[in-house]
């Protein structure tokens, strides 16, 4: 058994995006190599952020979204901290990752922790392949992710 | 001297696609003729020219994200006929499964997400709030209750057909995979708090009722005819049936109407304010043709739900008039009846014993140049309709979706509706919420019927005659 497993038990990924719009896929295809690489952790792909996701989100202690990001350097890797919000809701499919912490928050009176892997996208047009700048960052998503889990390890042993 | 004016609500919020509302005002500043123009454009009949015949069902499927199921199920049945075979029972049987869970998801996407803060914090209530984080504010159970119907629904669609949105596993001939124990269990063990929601919302929204009365009366409030397919006992079912045509009266119009003969007595016309086509009953003409299909129209032309909680809430739904239920706002009912229905009906098919049995897919080239499927989508009656070639490519294609065929009635709705709130020279967020509160009740589906990207923002415009901006309200 992992050693990891009971840490990576309440964490939940979430990739979104359209994977067929080339880069805007890129979390599914991130994850691909998480799963290979980090198995024992659950992960939901999803096209774009719902309401319901905040009962899956509900019972974890952290989540860590994945999403393509259109504007800035192509291929950047970017964590950022996210928190619950809920002053816009314009769609009620389609929200952001601080609104399904405020739904998550609202309905299920918890508020897990949450990061935002944000990957630079340079081709956002129809089609299933990634530019050379996206898939070349493939594998520090994955580092990204080890590296939160390694956070949320010495974080839960203090 | 006073002159004619046009209101003009552009995008409609809180639906699924774009379009917009245009409203024109006589010289007494009251509305004299209201249009719902859909505005975005897809193209699928004519772009599926050229592809094989058996990738009809996922293509189909991507014309929408909320109801791909019933675009695979109608596709997937017009194939069936160009393969010219009877799928395995347990295949059909499993097809029922899937497009049941779709009509419970897409219709507590409908009422819980979009029409849900019309009818919780009111049709006036502050724009800013409503939405479901209004909802969620004012009343968290049944916020919650919204959110774990829909999750139902999908979850099913997803251990069937592998993923939420566009799955392709309805596929000519049947299904692509059967059902495992482990998934029929798990699903099964859902089926009593998606009851226990079913029942609980079906109580609070009947306890609403009393609180819109003008909303009753005035959305969509007028004789038409109501169409929907039932099993020859005249019970609701969403896969397989004959047609069956009611009037406002509730009289029978038609009944035993072959789906695969749609073209007898259905037509289509097409108008230049709008993408979207206008379907009519050909025998009594256009415009008097005017029918409803969907959840209102369904529970009219139904005699029965043929599942115990269902039928009782049926029984009691016929009792709101004598005649056929006719106020377009009741279709919310409709809707939560529907999915007690779904429901029930699931834990049905689920316990059948023949529901695991591992073949489900008929394998076949095709054996007919031509071929029609239809089903009841959550909006209302799905025809598919190709012809091939002898190398079995697309040489044609036909859709008739629910949403076109409800478009007379939503724009008589909308100007009921008009008529009766919207007054004068100032637009007020209550008038403006009314004209689409109204278009909700039909849960039009834009992307499905016109075969959208973007910000769901709304603008309102009072346009003098010589075009001068009078008045104007946006909503982001």
């Amino acid at each position: 058994m992992n050693p990891r497993c009971g840490i990576a038990d309440r964490v939940l990924v979430i990739a979104y995006g359209n994977p067929l719009r080339s880069d805007d896929g890129i979390a599914w295809q991130a994850v691909e190599e998480i799963r290979r690489k980090l198995p024992f952790l659950t992960i939901v792909c999803v096209h774009q952020l719902t309401p319901e996701l905040s009962k899956d989100a509900s019972g974890a202690d952290t989540i860590i979204f994945i999403d393509a990001m259109s504007s800035g350097e192509p291929g950047k890797v970017q964590c950022q901290t996210v928190s619950a919000d809920c002053t816009r809701v314009d769609l009620s499919h389609n929200l952001a990752p601080a609104q399904v912490l405020a739904f998550c928050k609202q309905l299920y009176e918890v508020e897990p922790r949450a990061f935002l892997i944000s990957i630079g996208g340079k081709c956002f047009d129809h089609g299933e392949r990634l530019s050379v700048a996206a898939e070349n960052a493939l594998p520090r998503v994955t580092a990204m992710v080890n590296e939160l889990l390694n956070q949320i390890e010495i974080h839960a042993a203090k | 001297m006073a002159e004619r004016r046009t209101i003009v609500i552009d995008p409609v919020t809180r639906i699924e696609g774009h379009s917009k509302i245009t409203l024109h005002l006589d010289e007494q500043g009251q509305v004299e003729e209201a249009r719902f123009h859909v505005t975005q454009f897809r193209g699928f009949e004519k772009f599926c020219e050229g592809r094989p015949f058996s990738e009809m069902p996922s293509l189909m499927a991507r014309i929408c994200g909320i109801c791909p199921v019933s675009h695979l199920i109608a596709s997937a049945k017009a194939c069936d006929e160009l393969l010219a075979v009877k799928i395995p029972p347990t295949a059909e049987k499993l097809r029922r499964i899937f497009g049941l869970a779709q009509v419970v998801q897409s219709h507590a996407l409908s009422l819980f997400h979009l029409s849900s803060p019309d009818l919780l914090l009111g049709m006036d209530a502050d724009p800013a709030k409503s939405n479901l984080f209004g909802v969620l504010e004012r009343d968290p159970a049944l916020a919650r209750d919204g959110i774990a119907l829909r999750k139902f629904g999908q979850q099913i669609i997803e251990r069937l057909g592998g993923k939420r949105i566009h799955p392709a596993w309805v596929v000519p001939g049947g299904v692509s995979n059967p059902l495992s124990q482990e998934d029929r269990d798990a699903i099964l063990q859902t089926i009593p708090e998606a009851l226990a929601i079913a029942v609980r919302s079906l109580s609070w929204l009947k306890g609403t009722m009393e609180c819109f009365r003008g909303e009753i009366a005035s959305f969509g409030n007028f004789p038409s005819l109501f169409m929907g397919t039932v099993k020859e006992d005249g019970g609701l079912t969403f896969y397989d049936g004959k047609l069956r045509v009611v009037d406002s009266t509730g009289q029978m119009v038609a009944d035993k109407l072959d789906p695969k003969r749609y073209f007898n007595f259905l037509g289509e016309k097409v108008e230049s304010w709008s993408y979207l086509k206008s379907a009519y009953y050909k025998p009594k003409g256009f415009p008097a043709g005017i029918y409803r299909v969907g959840p209102l129209a369904r529970l009219n032309v139904s005699d029965r739900c043929g599942t115990p909680r269902a039928d009782q809430e049926l029984a009691e739904f016929h009792e709101l008039q004598r005649s056929a239920v006719l106020s377009s706002f009741h279709y919310h009912q409709a809707r939560l009846i529907e999915i007690l229905y779904c429901v029930e009906r699931l834990e049905q098919l689920l316990n059948d014993p023949e529901i695991l049995f591992k073949h489900v897919r008929a394998v076949a080239k095709p054996n007919a140049m031509e071929g029609i499927g239809a089903a009841e989508a959550p909006r209302g009656t799905l025809f598919h309709h190709y012809k091939i070639d002898e190398h079995g490519l697309i040489r044609w294609a036909n859709l008739i979706i629910a949403t076109g065929q409800n478009n007379l009635a939503m724009n008589r709705s909308v100007l009921q509706v008009a008529q009766r709130y919207v007054h004068g020279d100032k637009i007020t967020h209550g008038m403006l919420n009314r004209v689409e509160a109204v278009i909700r009740a039909y849960d039009p589906c834009l992307s499905c019927s016109t075969h959208a990207v973007g910000q769901m923002a709304l603008q309102i415009q009072l346009v003098s005659g010589d075009g001068t901006l009078l008045d104007e309200v946006k909503r982001s």
